[in-house]
């Protein structure tokens, strides 16, 4: 099964996609993906529920989130409502470790997005903070990334020895499925989508994407 | 005017200043300035680029190129960095025309923080209004402003 | 194929790229008109003193690009909003694809949406958003 696992919609500022339309773009061009994870920023969406839309289309939809550290943004899969209790998702200077701690102890998994990229990427934060505990996952296809920016990210997996997600971290529906993650097995809700994390079988995809 | 070298109040400044118009002036639009936009944009359309034309008009997006006089409400802090042009949504309703004055209001719309690429940024929303003599919306455009701060040293 | 009719659309359609004027002349002519003459978009050295790359195409002027690309799809569409994400600046004298493709498409109010974006040589998006357009039905 292939997910995208890094995905705005329309709840967060910058993100201009419904996800209706993701649904009826992905089916009407068929993008080689199975579904796809929204991971807003800066917050979990507890009012959506796409069930009914997932259903109609034939594809997996999960929530997840895009947080905000100090070795920059970081996608949590398995979020829960003690998790969000357990810090605030509005924070801009969350601490990565206490991100992860969190995560751990409920369940989630924390997945540093873009590392790549200046700022909000965690390479760029590795001289000033060191090598973080607990991470054992980066993205290291996102659909955003510019010039060497994914090349980093790789890098940084490998010298880690971190594994690697992908993500079209689409903000437009025509976004969607630029870069996704293949799983050996079927995923329908977040509990599978972790559990299939934290087994550590699967790889990261770019999809090439007809204009 | 207080600066904010610190860690913005945020909600403090949402309450004080969303929602309040802080500028309004008139403007007319003379049709030489439309045809020379509507074309150095690519426009091909003869009711984009030809003052003859029964329909003349300027193009839809030229609201957004409308500026407040004063960029933010009076007494809100000011902001060292520089400032850039975030994202732009303009509405068009109706057509503007060369020679019809329009009264530009500008209230602030959001206030918010994030870090991007650049560091730290707080982001400001200012919602424009444009009307015709006669009170009838003609359009609107929300600007954000991003200011990049710089690190505390 | 020139669009007149929301019936001439159809889920997922391109519109043909357009090729946009960036070069110096063409922007600062932009620039007078918008009232935005600053140097910063008119002058390559004194964007690169304020830490730019080099002159910037004002955002303004990337949403007119759009604006005019989807006219030249569809000559009598009515463009009801323009919603752009500034990702990147695009640079005067680079060359710059500005795309679009229906996203959207309600045949009651006869409203469409289109994915924008301008996208640099490298294929890296500079700049992002949608459109709403009304088409007659």
């Amino acid at each position: 099964m292939i997910l995208d696992l890094h995905a705005h919609s329309v709840k967060s500022d910058d993100g201009r996609a419904k996800v209706q339309n993701y649904c009826q773009w992905i089916k009407a061009r068929n993008i080689g993906i199975d579904g796809f994870v929204l991971t807003e920023h800066r917050q979990f969406d507890d009012q959506s529920n796409y069930d009914d839309l997932a259903e109609k289309h034939g594809l997996t939809i999960l929530k997840g989130s895009e947080v905000e550290t100090e070795y920059g943004h970081v996608l949590i899969f398995g979020v829960t409502p003690a998790l969000q209790q357990a810090f605030d998702f509005t924070n801009i200077h969350l601490p990565l470790a206490e991100v992860i701690s969190a995560c751990e102890q409920h369940g989630a998994v924390a997945v540093p997005c873009h590392p790549g990229r200046k700022r909000v990427g965690m390479a760029a934060h590795l001289e000033t903070f060191g090598v973080p505990e607990g991470v054992e996952i980066v993205e290291v296809f996102n659909g955003g990334s510019r010039g060497d920016e994914d090349k980093i990210a790789q890098q940084l997996a490998e010298d880690q020895q971190y594994m690697g997600i992908g993500g079209s971290d689409a903000h437009i529906v025509s976004h969607i499925g630029r870069c996704a993650t293949e799983f050996p097995v079927d995923i329908f809700s977040q509990q599978d989508l972790v559990c299939a994390l934290k087994t550590k079988k699967f790889k990261a995809i770019k999809l090439a994407v007809e204009a | 005017m207080p600066t904010a070298d610190q860690a913005l109040d945020v909600a403090a400044l949402r309450d004080q200043f969303l929602n309040v118009v802080f500028d309004s002036y008139e403007l007319t639009l003379s049709a030489d300035r439309l045809v020379a936009y509507a074309t150095s944009c690519g426009e091909t359309a003869a009711k984009f680029t030809d003052p003859q034309h029964a329909d003349f008009q300027a193009p839809p997006t030229i609201g957004s190129s409308f500026q407040p006089k004063q960029r933010f409400p009076k007494g809100f802090p000011t902001f060292h960095g520089l400032g850039m042009d975030a994202g732009k949504a303009v509405a068009p309703d109706k057509p503007m025309r060369a020679g019809v004055p329009i009264l530009v209001q500008t209230h602030m719309h959001d206030i918010y923080t994030k870090t991007g690429r650049s560091g730290r940024m707080i982001f400001f929303v200012n919602r424009m209004t444009f009307s015709d003599e006669a009170g009838i919306l003609l359009g609107s455009a929300d600007t954000s402003i991003v200011i990049r701060e710089k690190p505390q040293t | 194929m020139t669009i007149h009719t929301l019936s001439d659309v159809s889920f997922g359609e391109q519109l043909p790229t357009f090729t946009p004027d960036t070069g110096l002349l063409n922007v600062k002519k932009f620039a007078v008109a918008a009232g935005w003459d600053a140097p910063r978009f008119t002058d390559h050295a004194a964007a690169r003193d304020q830490g730019l790359p080099g002159a910037v195409i004002p955002g303004i002027m990337s949403q007119g690009f759009l604006s005019a690309m989807i006219h030249h799809w569809a000559p009598t569409a009515d463009v009801k909003k323009v919603d752009t994400v500034f990702r990147a600046p695009c640079i005067v004298d680079e060359i710059y694809n500005v795309e679009g493709v229906v996203t959207d498409i309600d045949e009651e109010t006869g409203e469409i949406e289109i994915d924008l974006t301008i996208t640099n040589q490298a294929g890296e998006t500079r700049v992002f958003g949608t459109a709403k357009v009304l088409l007659s039905q």
